[in-house]
């Protein structure tokens, strides 16, 4: 009991931090989100609106559009990085010339500030002075614009997540690798097994609670990227790059449209939860021993 | 000695020793009034442009130096611009004391009670009127910033959007030749918007047949962000005769032709397949450019010509660092439909835009004085030569006729004088409280217009349509 306290002594400085700062304005999101509310309307007082902002939500084109690319944004950069940081982190574990050099580079992405990249890759893309525009068109004469092509666009923010954040996957990935025990994968070749049997059923199994702490991090990450898109796109061409996190940022900001934007941050958060869970029992639960 | 040279010397001696002395008094102004104050640190918001940096950079400092009064100005994107000030006003927190304004959005914060009344807060407190500073020293742009008669933001920069284009392209002999030879006219600034796409046309094709990378006309047509929706709505449907982005408020806020308004009408339709043909002939980077990339897409010398903001004026034409047309930059009137000219003389409609902003005092700021008597020192006649000749904006009267800033108006080839003399053919934005409602309604629309999505025609139909929708939702329009 008595250490029970001082366990709760420790923690009531993070709790209370939490509460203010994580739990308090969550819950002021949600009562917004029942109300209609812009300082700019006639009206700037909040008007209670009970659930016409998520009734709202249901026939809204403009949301059900932003919701779909940004499923497909989610899909193709979270796959694409977890492969490739799977495959830069099994690189790393072996030697190599140049080993330590090649790490150092390709973890620097992780320590920009999302703007910093966004107005990087601006500066890659913008067609006359960027560099990938230029290569393209001298290697295969491609005309790149990403300010025109809204399929261009749509690949050329997923190339630049995955530029930005496949390092924190490969970290991650190292980390669960050089942890594994020697044991199981020694007894593995003794009995004979493939490299694709022993990544299928030891060295997958293994890491998978890491692979999944991952997906995680980088799904919720990804479904709500703001910074890099707006500065590169802006959300466009058209709607084509306009991934919800920009959608909320443009509802709540510029257009002051404080209540519908909280309802949607609401769904959107359900959202997460909701695809994080279908993932954790997809992906975890079958493995679990079977009672009986 | 005669005695007219010694009249002469003991004039001018008086002179200097009166203006010594009046330099002095006014120092003197300023120290006593900032005693109470002296110590505070006074903090501001505002868009990183060129006015705004000599603001921080010189007349802050300036500032700090005779009144002990610390300014810090945080100058930032114009999108953050306007998140930080406003979540600061509305929440009333006072992190700010100074906040920018740009004439687009003054009559959201006069809606909203954010901003103090200057005049009225200097009537109130005497002791902090500075004798150099007067509301009535203000060109015509400082009404944008009034309401009932009283100033609510103090204007610090305000220019044109200009009509820019290439004096060495157009007086080329070369060039003269061919283009009179393939269109049979002569080759001169426009006036209409044929002769524009004419003269655009031809450099654009001109450009190709030469391997060089040059483009008949700029376009501000950014596929996602405002900056497209305000180049059509702001610079190009006046120049057809569409004013206030086509809504009508004596109309119930009317925006579709069905009720009242222009947004969808012939005309404006017009205006957009116009300009949708200059963005097709417009250097490639035209899909991806603001403001400040049509600027730096002048500046590198890649259009023969286009619609410039006046902000950038002063740094493509002159400043060699960063541009490759200095002392090559003419300046003209927007091209213009029969009757626009005739609108903007009888105050019915204007030319073009013209853009500026005011630094404000919110009312939630807690050092409500210190600001005022900054926002004083930076109103005064005597800051602003320095200041138009570092940033091509006119503010005060007097400043047109200051040496410096006449000089200057020689080297960018009449700028100053076209916004003395034409300044009032144009106009900013409407007196609208829902600026930034409509504008955000409506521009994901007008984006699938640029892309190609949805066609003009239908594309501004939905505009207007759903222009209204936001009005009614908001409560403006009944």
């Amino acid at each position: 009991m008595k250490s029970n306290t001082f366990g709760w002594i420790l923690l009531a400085p993070t709790i209370v931090v939490l509460f203010f700062f994580g739990v308090l304005p969550f819950l002021y999101v949600v009562y917004v989100s029942f109300h209609q509310w812009n300082p700019f309307a006639a009206n700037p007082n909040m008007i209670y609106n009970a659930a016409g902002n998520f009734r709202q939500i249901v026939f809204d084109s403009a949301f059900l559009a932003s919701l779909g690319v940004t499923v497909a944004f989610v899909f193709f950069a979270v796959l694409t990085e977890v492969v490739v940081g799977y495959v830069l982190a099994q690189a790393f574990m072996s030697d190599f010339p140049g080993k330590a050099f090649f790490r150092t580079i390709h973890t620097l992405p992780l320590i920009i500030a999302p703007i910093i990249v966004g107005s990087i890759w601006k500066l890659m893309t913008t067609p006359s002075i960027g560099i990938i525009p230029h290569l393209l068109q001298s290697s295969v004469g491609f005309d790149l614009n990403i300010g025109q092509s809204a399929a261009a666009a749509f690949i050329i923010t997923i190339t630049m997540d995955i530029w930005h954040w496949t390092p924190l996957v490969t970290l991650t990935l190292i980390a669960a690798l050089v942890s594994l025990p020697p044991d199981p994968f020694e007894q593995a070749q003794i009995d004979g097994a493939g490299k694709w049997q022993i990544f299928w059923h030891i060295t997958l199994p293994m890491i998978a609670p890491a692979v999944m702490a991952t997906v995680f991090i980088r799904l919720m990450d990804a479904l709500r990227i703001v910074d890099e898109v707006l500065m590169l796109t802006g959300g466009g061409p058209g709607s084509a790059t306009r991934y919800i996190g920009v959608h909320i940022f443009r509802e709540v900001f510029p257009r002051t449209n404080y209540g519908y934007g909280s309802a949607i941050s609401v769904v959107v958060l359900y959202l997460t939860i909701v695809v994080c869970w279908l993932l954790y029992t997809g992906m975890l639960a079958p493995r679990k021993p079977r009672k009986g | 000695m005669n005695v007219r040279v010694k009249l002469g010397v003991t004039a001018f001696a008086v002179a200097l020793m009166s203006g010594t002395a009046l330099a002095a008094s006014n120092d003197d102004f300023w120290a006593k009034a900032a005693e109470p104050y002296k110590g505070v640190v006074l903090h501001g918001v505002t868009e990183s442009t060129p006015p705004s940096n000599y603001i921080k950079d010189v007349l802050a400092p300036e500032f700090e130096k005779k009144t002990g009064i610390k300014v810090e100005i945080e100058t930032t994107s114009w999108d953050q611009m306007y998140d930080k000030a406003i979540k600061d006003m509305e929440a009333g927190t006072g992190i700010y004391d100074v906040v920018y304004i740009e004439q687009d959005i003054i009559y959201s914060y006069l809606a909203r009670n954010f901003l103090t009344d200057i005049t009225k807060a200097l009537k109130d407190k005497p002791e902090l009127k500075a004798s150099t500073y007067d509301d009535a020293k203000f060109t015509s742009f400082a009404n944008y910033f009034k309401q009932g008669g009283d100033l609510y933001g103090v204007p610090m920069e305000a220019f044109l959007k200009v009509y820019c284009y290439r004096k060495d392209l157009f007086n080329d002999p070369e060039i003269q030749a061919a283009f009179k030879k393939q269109t049979g006219h002569d080759l001169k600034p426009a006036t209409t918007h044929e002769e524009y796409t004419e003269i655009a046309d031809f450099f654009t094709q001109w450009g190709k047949d030469h391997n060089m990378q040059l483009w008949g006309s700029t376009a501000q047509a950014h596929t996602g962000h405002a900056a497209s929706w305000y180049e059509y709505f702001e610079s190009v449907a006046p120049t057809f005769g569409v004013y206030n982005w086509g809504i009508d408020a004596s109309k119930n806020y009317a925006a579709t032709v069905e009720h009242g308004g222009g947004m969808n009408s012939d005309k404006a339709k017009a205006a957009l397949k116009w300009w949708l043909h200059l963005r097709d002939i417009a250097p490639p980077e035209s899909a991806q450019s603001t403001w400040s990339e049509v600027a730096t897409t002048f500046a590198a010398g890649r259009a023969a010509q286009g619609l410039v903001y006046g902000e950038n004026a002063a740094w493509i034409a002159t400043d060699a660092s960063k541009s490759k047309v200095t002392g090559q930059v003419g300046f003209a009137l927007p091209v213009l439909s029969p009757g626009v000219l005739d609108d903007a003389k009888s105050g019915k409609g204007y030319v073009g835009y013209y853009d500026g902003g005011a630094f404000g005092l919110p009312v939630s700021s807690k050092n409500q004085e210190a600001a005022l008597l900054f926002l004083e020192f930076i109103g005064q006649d005597e800051v602003q030569p320095g200041w138009a000749v570092a940033a091509p904006r006119i503010t005060n009267t007097a400043t047109f006729d200051a040496p410096e800033v006449k000089a200057m108006d020689a080297k960018l080839g009449g700028f100053y004088t076209m916004l003395k003399d034409e300044g009032k053919l144009f106009a900013g934005a409407p007196p609208y409280p829902f600026h930034a409602q409509v504008r955000e309604a409506t521009a994901p629309i007008f984006y699938d217009i640029l892309t190609g999505k949805v066609g003009p025609d239908e594309g501004l139909d939905k505009m207007a349509a759903k222009a209204e929708e936001e009005l009614t939702s908001l409560g403006y329009r009944k």
